[in-house]
């Protein structure tokens, strides 16, 4: 029943997006796969729920002053927009640039950091690495609001290096006290003042006062320094400019972006789509979407063994299925419950645990989160009401013989209307079995919410909970 | 920093900010306050909608230009009776009665400015006097009551006893036609106006609902709006626009024609004077701080600069006036009001 290109353009949208519809994979086979990769990679108009209808029914989400309010707004951006790609790679930023609430106590300065990652994140990671050692939020969170020119802290210029760019091994200590001399002075205005603001987590008097980047050239130490074996009167815009010149800085990027696109581990046959990655990152000038269009295209990406290679995060797993189930399309209450989930399952928006971010692939399956995931997706897609849900049956009834679908039809349909799922034989027996026990099932006449409709409801229900939903 | 603003036509002095984040249930300060009422009597009533964390504690307060406060009444986040879950705005009649709109719960709530909760009234639906949305809500010189009724694009008209008695509207753009509505006001003529909040407008209308003016576009400049919440129009006819979009204060001549910006200086209110002096290292930073700051280009939208600059309006939604001339201009994002004097 799984058609060839569908199954494939399915596998895209979960990873360029949050899985799809199957009326939006259609929009995008008509596109052909190439079409469909240059659109992913080029959003222009989103589309997505408009910021004013946002603030005029959510106060906590106009004023951004606490976290669940906050990853609520990502939320609806997620849910809601028609560039899926631009709220991945933002995601993808955010995860690998974790900067946390719990230090920052500024979730709109966060969330400004997030909008850099939606306007920078697939351009030049040259570019991006400036705006990063810009965000005020990751300036305090990294501390450099404290790296004066008497007197360095390293800690931004250690994680630029580490965790940002090039990988443990690739540089000496001695290049971190220089690249931390040549980001002294980068700070955030009024930075005295906010620091204590944050420290404090005071709202005080008139609620939060949102960051924006100060250069104070007269705490710049601009003396010279011998970075990566280059010397100069460098200051940070001169470091990044060498940083991104590095075969190390190209592998790591080249890794990580594999890793969160592509499969969870780089096998033998993945290691030239990694290899491709990097050829591109230096023939492209750095360019991030230039990078994904090679891996998209890459043999590996296309293959069997790339389906279902990753486990999704829950962020992915949250979005996926409301946007599946074609809820929250306007502003509801119980949207913060919803970013809250998320949280639970191990991946709260905007409060990453470290500055390493989360722990991927395997580590987010436990029993608790698991419990957690299966039981927020079930609830979504079983939900006969839900406008998504009404379309797949709607779909099922069209595409059957008289409208009456036997088992092994129920169960393939469910299966590849909620994304060209690729499930185990056993799996199958046990859908099919679960079908069975009921007959065959009758949509002709179906009405909101009868025995018919929940008996797809049910099957959704038990697809959601299938070891195979639960991988990208 | 300016005190007064002026045009020919106007002359419009700062006088105080009242207020301070209110991070708990009850006591002195506000939480997201959405509107303000002004009793004769000088007690000015803040109507606190509350964000989730805090909803059970939805409120409304009541202060003096003293920053004296008073106390507060309310029953909380619900749908019992008194209780609110999206509320949205205030009127006050002569009989010393409070009306309040829940754009959630379909319905306006009633209270006596003793806080005493009277009744409510208000059905879920689109037929003759039935609410989607209530928002701005507004009350003539005989004591008629009309609702703004967003989601079915109209105004009605009702008794203050919740009786329907007419109304007008369709969704559109076009004369008397009205996309989101929000904020409602009399005249001294009893002709009403309403913020045409999607079509970036203020709609005039008389009593009966027949079309008079409309006034504005969308847009940044002079007389243009932004998502217009909150209007107000004074005796001698001038239009007080919440400019929400644009995070600014508007006032037109009873023609429509443009008359000034006010784009909010608060100062530190009495609340807030009295939390830094028990903050001093807090105090001493924010006293060298520049809180008008230059931003980067990607943060100069209104919003963006009012999230940064603290004396600005950030999510001014409504406009009041009281008989002595004082505009109060309520700041959901920044939990407190500005107070004007129109000289």
């Amino acid at each position: 029943m799984i058609n060839n290109d569908t199954a494939l353009m399915a596998h895209l949208l979960r990873r360029a997006g949050f899985g799809a519809s199957r009326d939006e994979l259609e929009g995008y086979l008509a596109m052909g796969y190439e079409g469909a990769v240059d659109t992913l990679l080029n959003p222009t108009d989103p589309g997505n729920m408009p910021d004013d209808l946002i603030r005029r029914y959510h106060v906590e989400q106009s004023e951004l002053r606490d976290l669940p309010g906050s990853t609520a707004y990502w939320m609806y951006r997620m849910i809601s927009t028609a560039c899926p790609m631009e709220e991945k790679i933002a995601l993808f930023w955010h995860g690998l640039f974790a900067t946390g609430y719990t230090k920052l106590n500024q979730a709109r300065t966060q969330l400004n950091q997030v909008d850099m990652f939606r306007r920078s994140g697939l351009g030049s990671f040259e570019d991006l690495l400036l705006e990063l050692s810009r965000d005020p939020a990751m300036i305090i969170w990294l501390d450099n609001n404290e790296n004066h020119g008497d007197n360095i802290n390293e800690n931004y210029g250690r994680e630029l290096l580490e965790l940002f760019s090039m990988g443990i091994g690739n540089y000496s200590e001695d290049d971190i006290k220089e690249c931390a001399r040549a980001f002294t002075g980068w700070t955030l205005g009024n930075a005295e003042y906010m620091a204590i603001r944050a420290a404090k987590d005071s709202i005080w008097p008139y609620g939060r006062i949102a960051w924006h980047f100060d250069y104070r050239e007269d705490d710049h130490d601009d003396g010279e320094k011998t970075f990566l074996g280059e010397t100069g009167n460098f200051n940070g815009e001169d470091i990044i400019a060498i940083i991104v010149k590095q075969e190390s800085t190209a592998r790591f990027l080249a890794t990580r972006l594999f890793q969160f696109f592509a499969a969870d581990e780089v096998s033998k046959a993945g290691e030239n789509a990694v290899e491709a990655m990097v050829a591109t990152y230096f023939s492209s000038g750095y360019k991030i979407s230039d990078m994904l269009q090679t891996l998209f295209h890459s043999d590996y990406f296309k293959s069997g063994e790339a389906r279902f290679a990753r486990v999704k995060g829950p962020v992915e797993m949250v979005v996926g299925a409301i946007r599946m189930a074609g809820n929250y399309q306007n502003p509801s209450l119980g949207i913060e419950k919803v970013s809250n989930n998320m949280f639970f399952m191990g991946q709260g928006l905007l409060r990453p645990p470290t500055v390493e971010g989360w722990h991927e692939g395997v580590e987010w399956i436990d029993s608790g989160a698991l419990v957690e995931r299966v039981n927020f997706v079930a609830k979504e897609l079983s939900d006969v009401k839900s406008p998504g849900v009404r379309s797949i049956i709607d779909r099922l009834e069209a595409g059957a013989d008289d409208g009456v679908l036997n088992p092994s039809d129920l169960a393939d349909g469910c299966l590849d209307l909620l994304g060209s799922i690729q499930v185990s034989d056993e799996t199958r027996s046990v859908l099919v079995d679960y079908a069975a026990r009921l007959g065959d099932l009758d949509l002709n006449g179906h009405q909101p919410g009868d025995q018919a409709e929940q008996r797809v409801g049910n099957m959704l229900r038990l697809v959601a909970a299938t070891r195979e939903y639960q991988l990208a | 920093m300016s005190t007064q603003i002026k045009s020919p036509g106007i002359i419009v002095d700062y006088v105080k900010t009242i207020g301070i984040v209110n991070n708990g249930f009850n006591g002195r300060g506000f939480a997201n306050p959405y509107d303000i009422v002004v009793h004769n009597d000088s007690r000015i009533f803040i109507l606190n909608r509350c964000d989730p964390a805090r909803a059970a504690a939805i409120r409304v307060g009541i202060c003096t230009l003293d920053e004296e406060y008073l106390g507060e009444f309310g029953k909380g986040f619900g749908t019992g009776d008194g209780q609110f879950v999206w509320a949205v705005a205030m009127a006050m009649d002569s009989q010393d009665r409070i009306f309040i709109t829940d754009e959630h719960s379909n319905r306006v709530t009633i209270y006596n400015t003793d806080g005493e909760y009277i009744s409510n009234w208000g059905n879920s639906g689109s037929g003759d006097g039935e609410l989607n949305g209530p928002a701005g809500i507004a009350v003539d010189s005989s004591g008629n009551v009309f609702v703004v009724d967003q989601h079915n694009a109209r105004v009605q008209k009702f008794t203050a006893e919740g009786q329907f008695i007419a109304n007008w509207g369709s969704f559109g753009s076009g004369e008397g036609q009205l996309n989101l509505p929000w904020g409602a006001a009399m005249d001294s003529d009893d002709n009403i106006y309403i913020a045409d909040w999607r079509n970036d407008r203020i709609q005039k209308f008389t009593n009966d609902g027949e079309f008079l003016a409309a006034f504005g576009s969308t847009g940044y400049g002079e007389g243009q709006f932004q998502r217009p919440t909150g209007v107000a129009v004074d005796p001698e006819g001038f239009i007080y626009v919440a400019d929400w979009g644009n995070e600014r204060v508007q006032v037109l001549s009873a023609d429509g024609s443009f008359q000034l910006i006010l784009r909010g200086e608060a100062t530190i209110s009495k609340w807030a004077s009295e939390y830094l002096a028990s903050n001093p290292e807090e105090k001493a930073e924010r006293d060298i701080s520049n809180l008008i700051p230059e931003l980067p280009a990607h943060l100069n939208t209104p919003y963006h600069i009012s999230s940064q600059t603290e004396p600005y309006f950030w999510g001014p939604v409504s406009v009041s006036l009281d008989r002595e001339g004082r505009l109060y201009v309520t700041e959901t994002n920044r939990h407190r009001f500005q107070v004007y004097q129109k000289r």
